[in-house]
């Protein structure tokens, strides 16, 4: 086998539609080409969603496979990275619904996420810390399910309006409540951290 | 516009969600209001943050060998044609039995008595099919082969012959000791050709259809590279076999894709834009893809 990083790492000349399209001829390396150029995002948003490291390789395996084997039912005007969300977010949310709620969520009221944040201001280059990237796994985990996914879609992946609702299937008006409020929340538990104490 | 209003655009004006009238709206707006101005940037502050967001989390390399097993392997590849007709159950069945239908003709027919050798055919033994020369076969049929003090040696044959035959001793016009499957080997260089062709073509349609940015953006070409690499040993081959076997068109084809793959082939994996736009103005201006295409579809009974 192929190094991962050699021959197949991602090139600009492959098109997504060039390789769904060589896929769906039978060109195992395009798929393979696919997976080198979306497995680290899709497994990024996985995690985030699902708050576990080994959780999310297996999803992310999951979410590959079932792209493989639908990729004929793609339409040429889908954008492979929101398909490819699209499928993640299912796989993931079936996921969550199996798992006991109890044991995956961190409660909103949760004092050890709380614990670590304080109102003390912190320097700017202390920002990217453990502790910080931390605190943000857990804050982003103390989210509800919708806020969480659309939250993870924006911020994190920078993702547009029309792509989230076409991941999520949400309604434009329920993507801005469930985002802002995420952002609300989000701000509160990292207020301090980043310097953010307006209201908005 | 008022501050409130203002506020309440500033997720989606930073989201870039913002419609264009209000959007004009909201930035002026913030040229003027010192506190939305403020808030504004503590919130960009705050996207900027999370964007760095780092979860220490990577591609596991046994991720794609878990992926591969379930899909691009060979017992998950997606059937097509003729194999997605036989993944049907029925049509399985019909298969099965037309198959045992075939075996049970050929053991019948290889069951019928063999007629007695005739005089002729004992003084004239088959042929050994152990790889022995036909001239040491001779031999021994005249008796001399055990009397020769110097055993020959005989080269042994490939069992696989190479994809490409870069010193082709068979001749179209001497072929009165050709085998049949020699023969079969002679297409398998028109295949060979024909992949090869084809090959290149999506190549260079890859690098003709490549974007290439303005200014000195660089482009990530070390798949192109390596495929073009490969390209240039097999037409090397190719060529010099075309002409030796006097296949004027074949080789003037391959002469004129020479350049374009050395070309591709000596780029830097990420190659500056320029130097990509150059040969890809090349494919377009020379039209060597068409004069491609037009090969394949003239079928290999033309050349």
């Amino acid at each position: 086998m192929k190094p991962l990083t050699v021959a197949f790492a991602g090139t600009l000349m492959n098109s997504s539609a060039d390789l769904v399209s060589r896929v769906c001829q039978g060109d195992s390396d395009a798929f393979r080409l696919i997976f080198e150029r979306y497995s680290r995002p899709v497994i990024s948003f996985v995690y985030d969603m699902v708050n576990d490291r080994a959780l999310a390789e297996e999803l992310t395996q999951e979410t590959f496979v079932r792209a493989f084997r639908s990729m004929h039912t793609m339409r040429a005007e889908t954008k492979l990275s929101t398909w490819l969300f699209g499928i993640a977010r299912n796989v993931a949310r079936e996921s969550l619904r199996a798992r006991a709620r109890a044991n995956n969520h961190v409660d909103l009221g949760d004092k050890s996420v709380m614990d670590l944040s304080d109102d003390k201001p912190v320097p700017v280059e202390g920002l990217l810390s453990k502790e910080l990237n931390e605190l943000i796994r857990r804050s982003l985990a103390a989210l509800d399910d919708d806020k969480r996914l659309v939250f993870t879609l924006k911020v994190l992946h920078q993702c547009s309006y029309e792509e989230i609702q076409m991941i999520t299937g949400f309604s434009l008006a329920k993507l801005k409540t469930d985002l802002h409020r995420a952002r609300a929340e989000m701000r509160k538990r990292i207020g301090a951290y980043a310097g953010v104490g307006y209201e908005v | 516009m008022k501050c409130e209003v203002c506020l309440e655009l500033l997720e989606e004006y930073l989201d870039g969600e913002t419609p264009s009238h209000e959007q004009a709206q909201v930035a002026e707006h913030l040229i003027a209001c010192g506190d939305c101005s403020e808030s504004c940037a503590a919130l960009a502050e705050e996207q900027a943050l999370f964007a760095r967001y780092d979860r220490e989390l990577e591609v596991p390399p046994f991720l794609w060998t878990r992926v591969a097993a379930h899909t691009v392997s060979e017992n998950n590849r997606p059937r097509r044609g003729w194999a997605s007709v036989f993944a049907r159950p029925l049509a399985r069945v019909i298969a099965i039995v037309l198959l045992a239908i075939a075996v049970g003709v050929v053991y019948l027919l290889s069951r019928q008595p063999t007629p007695k050798p005739t005089i002729a055919q004992e003084n004239n033994p088959p042929i050994p099919r152990d790889g022995t020369d036909r001239a040491q076969q001779r031999d021994q049929r005249a008796g001399t082969s055990q009397e020769d003090p110097k055993p020959k040696l005989v080269a042994a044959q490939p069992k696989s012959r190479p994809r490409i035959r870069p010193n082709n001793k068979i001749t179209p016009a001497d072929q009165s000791d050709v085998l049949s499957s020699d023969l079969a080997y002679l297409d398998m260089d028109e295949q060979d050709t024909a992949k090869h062709i084809e090959q290149s073509q999506n190549l260079l349609r890859s690098i003709r259809n490549v974007p290439t940015p303005d200014g000195d953006d660089e482009i990530d070409v070390s798949y192109d590279k390596a495929l073009s690499r490969r390209l240039l040993n097999e037409n090397v081959v190719l060529r010099r076999d075309a002409e030796m076997k006097a296949k004027f068109p074949t080789k003037t084809l391959l002469t004129d894709l020479e350049p374009f793959l050395i070309d591709i082939a000596n780029l830097p994996d990420r190659a500056k834009a320029e130097d990509v736009r150059a040969i890809k103005e090349r494919v377009q201006k020379t039209e060597i893809v068409a004069a491609l295409i037009d090969y394949q579809d003239r079928g290999t009974n033309n050349r």
